[in-house]
């Protein structure tokens, strides 16, 4: 007996991407990876595991084709991947083995017995769409965090792998510390209401006294070499979830708020009090952002 | 070594209007080539320079694609021809669709040893039509890939991962999608816009490929996105210090500090 979704992962962070599943589903979690992400996935409280084994040679983009005929194999109504790199080489083999259409950036999942039933964010959450299928879909999601262990260990197929086409022949642990604003609690993000470069320097303060990244939204992402790509905020940039977003001087279109839609509170600091960002935030301050973050800064920096 | 870049020339949705309905007029944005899909070409044309070649354009959309802005704004990036699949019911196709075209042409090509595309399209973002051109074709496909270097009859690339870096080698042909950083590209000066003029455009009828229909939902509504509620508790920031202290309170008591 097959489970109704079947979801792909070369790493244990797939806990939003079980949070998602509405109702009491069976879901296979196929692990193309190492021991460590099985046994973290074992009591994850999943149906089942079927785990084809990487390895210091063997990276998981090598096992395409055996993934996308074990998944053909167990015909499931839903594959279901993290958007992730080698994720997608995994989901892009089964979807093409089961014939089935791929969506990105599905927010929800119901499956029915007939129909599977979902919402997902088109155009990188400009509009987003509610459909049903009747036929096998393969989806991406957010993958999230890994999730906390229910207690029961579930039984692990283990399958033989056979890689073709990709050798890894070196690797390099990163020394880099990149911005990861995905990852971040706190994110401090400025926009066109900042006038100068030197003045980035005001936001790192604040940044630092509030022990947060820093991210930007699109006007100063382009066409400047203020900030980092990677800073970007946006429906064509990042999608980021803190737990406190501060928006400085950001006037808050629909195109940047769909990207911190996932934030569970919004500051927002503008000197125009008719800025659509504070219908959309959950503190503002109307005034000069050249006034105000340096109080706040002060008053960050009181408090420790 | 013949090498196809696959590229997207399309509106950036940040430039899009978003009626009440949820539907989408695209009218105020301009398509253009895609600033990934110019890092594919740059990776490209190094590999040309290195190992001797071709690098061809391949796109696949609605009419526009065929427009002689989006022939001299794909040329003019150092492609030495282009192959476009133009048809109206190739606009905003979905991702297998355009997958399925991609592959038909790229065997048309015939001989081809390469398939790079750029990190991402700028309108719809999902980064799977990669994956699904080489699941469709039977080759090997690696994502954030650095510049490759040949080694033999094989391709050794570098690639971020989640802890750090892997070269890998590659066994030809294969797709690969290119990190954004993974080169600076050249900015296209007056002399390659107009050589791009001169350079052969071929276009290839979808009817003529085969295609299988796309899979359709049995239902779909499209919508404004729902942004959750928000609290919109207004701080009187008239004494700027007095505001900061008072939103620094409000964010203590709250827990979120």
């Amino acid at each position: 007996m097959s489970s109704p979704i079947w979801m792909i992962t070369t790493s244990p962070a797939i806990g939003g991407a079980l949070g998602l599943v509405e109702g009491d589903v069976e879901v296979t979690v196929l692990v193309v990876g190492d021991q460590a992400t099985v046994d973290a996935l074992t009591e994850a409280g999943v149906t089942a595991l079927v785990h084809v084994p990487t390895s210091d040679t063997v990276p998981p983009e090598a096992l395409a084709a055996q993934v996308g005929q074990l998944v053909a194999e167990a015909s499931p109504s839903v594959v279901v991947a993290p958007a992730r790199g080698p994720e997608r080489a995994l989901l892009a083999a089964a979807a093409t083995a089961l014939d089935a259409p791929v969506l990105p950036a599905v927010t929800s999942l119901r499956v029915d017995e007939y129909t599977v039933s979902l919402v997902r964010g088109l155009y990188g959450g400009l509009v987003a769409a509610t459909e049903t299928y009747s036929g096998p879909i393969a989806v991406l999601v957010d993958g999230g965090v890994a999730p906390a262990p229910t207690g029961t260990a579930v039984p692990v197929r283990q399958v033989a792998p056979s890689p073709a086409g990709l050798t890894i022949v070196s690797t390099s642990a990163s020394q880099q510390a990149s911005v990861d604003l995905g990852s971040a609690t706190r994110v401090v993000a400025v926009g066109r209401g900042l006038k100068a470069r030197e003045d980035v320097e005001l936001i790192e303060k604040l940044a630092a006294a509030a022990g947060a990244q820093v991210g930007c939204s699109r006007p100063l992402a382009e066409g400047q070499d203020w900030f980092a790509k990677d800073q970007y905020v946006g429906i064509s940039g990042q999608h980021i979830a803190p737990d406190l977003y501060l928006a400085i001087g950001i006037s808050g279109q629909l195109q940047h708020m769909a990207g911190v839609r996932g934030a569970t509170t919004i500051v927002a600091i503008n000197a125009d009090e008719k800025a659509p960002v504070f219908t959309e935030c959950d503190y503002g301050l109307v005034g000069d952002l050249y006034d105000i973050v340096p109080a706040l800064t002060a008053a960050l920096t009181e408090v420790g | 070594m013949k090498i196809v870049i696959a590229y997207k020339w399309a509106a950036n949705p940040q430039d899009a209007d978003v009626a009440a309905d949820g539907r989408i007029d695209w009218s105020r944005a301009k398509s253009g080539f895609g600033e990934y899909d110019a890092v594919a070409a740059e990776v490209a044309r190094r590999l040309v320079d290195v190992a001797g070649g071709e690098v061809i354009g391949l796109s696949v959309g609605g009419p526009e694609i065929a427009s002689g802005l989006a022939r001299k704004g794909a040329l003019s990036r150092g492609l030495d021809r282009l192959v476009i699949v133009a048809d109206p019911s190739l606009d905003h196709a979905d991702p297998v669709t355009t997958a399925r075209v991609l592959a038909a042409a790229v065997e048309q090509i015939g001989d081809v040893d390469l398939v790079l595309t750029g990190d991402a399209s700028v309108d719809v973002a999902g980064k799977i039509v990669p994956a699904l051109l080489a699941a469709r074709l039977g080759w090997p496909t690696l994502a954030d890939c650095g510049q490759p270097t040949v080694t033999g009859a094989a391709l050794t690339v570098d690639r971020a991962t989640a802890g750090g870096r892997q070269q890998i080698t590659v066994q030809l042909p294969a797709v690969l999608s290119t990190a954004p950083d993974a080169v600076v590209p050249r900015v296209p000066g007056m002399k390659d816009i107009l050589a791009a003029a001169k350079r052969p455009v071929q276009e290839l009828a979808v009817a003529d490929l085969a295609i299988a229909p796309a899979t359709l939902p049995v239902s779909a509504a499209v919508s404004r996105p729902q942004l959750p509620s928000r609290r919109r508790h207004m701080i009187d920031a008239t004494d700027p210090a007095a505001a900061a202290r008072s939103l620094v309170a409000e964010l203590t008591a709250a827990g979120t500090l």
